[in-house]
């Protein structure tokens, strides 16, 4: 009798599962979100106080929608092999990202004498703005992680995994980005 | 077929297209919340608007359901 394991032929490739896998993670980490959006309205309904930069918000939410494209244009070259163009791009969407959180930081700053933490408001804005925050500033880690092993040429055209990952990361966090800026700032 | 750098442009010239257009959509937003009271149904629904441009053009959520990128 043959001892040999049969196996089943496969049906989907790697990258498909891995990115099923992602996108598992990613809708995990968007109810952490949605539970914050949802206790913006719960304990403050629409109010917002006047203090708030309604400029401010619209520069930085300007800023991360711009480091999006940056983003996005790295991981079309290097899934074309362009490592120039994208290790050109990575380093745009890291200086970009910086600025947005330098941004946050400016508003927190205001934020701590107009409404601090233990005020209905301040509770609610810090918790939002702090969560995504702490989140944009993992994915500038992971950029420069990102950034460093493009420059030793580990990622390629049929090895672009690593990149596409964490910029689907980044853009998560622009998506997220994209329900707290109108509920914090303009309702 | 098209060629390789096509490709790559067009692909480079798409994401400046979803940009403009969320741009847009941004600017659209805050006219919204000084002009309309409330404001609240039209930027929840501007934000699935754009959360889709996002999800669809950068994050190409559609390869899921793509059957030659799940192909072994």
């Amino acid at each position: 009798m043959s001892s040999a394991v049969h196996h089943p032929p496969a049906r989907y490739n790697r990258l498909f599962i891995d990115r099923l896998g992602y996108w598992f993670f990613l809708s995990s980490e968007s109810l952490l979100f949605l539970g914050l959006l949802g206790s913006r309205f719960y304990l403050q309904g629409t109010q917002r106080p006047e203090a708030l930069s309604q400029e401010l918000g619209l520069l930085i939410t300007t800023i991360l929608l711009i480091s999006s494209l940056t983003a996005y244009r790295a991981e079309t070259a290097i899934r074309h092999g362009d490592q120039r163009v994208f290790l050109r791009n990575v380093l745009a969407t890291l200086a970009l990202g910086a600025v947005f959180l330098a941004g946050v930081a400016y508003e927190w700053s205001q934020a701590f004498v107009h409404f601090p933490p233990q005020t209905g408001f301040g509770t609610v804005f810090f918790s939002m703005t702090g969560m995504h925050a702490f989140h944009v500033l993992s994915g500038l880690f992971l950029l420069l992680i990102l950034y460093r092993n493009g420059r030793r040429g580990k990622y390629s055209m049929e090895n672009h995994w690593a990149p596409e990952a964490i910029v689907k990361y980044w853009h998560f966090v622009d998506v997220v980005w994209v329900f707290f800026y109108p509920a914090l700032y303009l309702v | 077929m098209e060629g390789h750098g096509q490709g790559k442009a067009k692909a480079l010239r798409l994401g400046v297209t979803v940009l403009i257009v969320l741009a847009v959509l941004t600017a659209v937003e805050f006219a919204v919340s000084a002009a309309l009271n409330p404001a609240l149904p039209y930027l929840a629904l501007i934000a699935l608007g754009k959360a889709y441009l996002i999800l669809r053009f950068f994050m190409h959520l559609g390869q899921l359901w793509d059957e030659r990128e799940r192909a072994p």
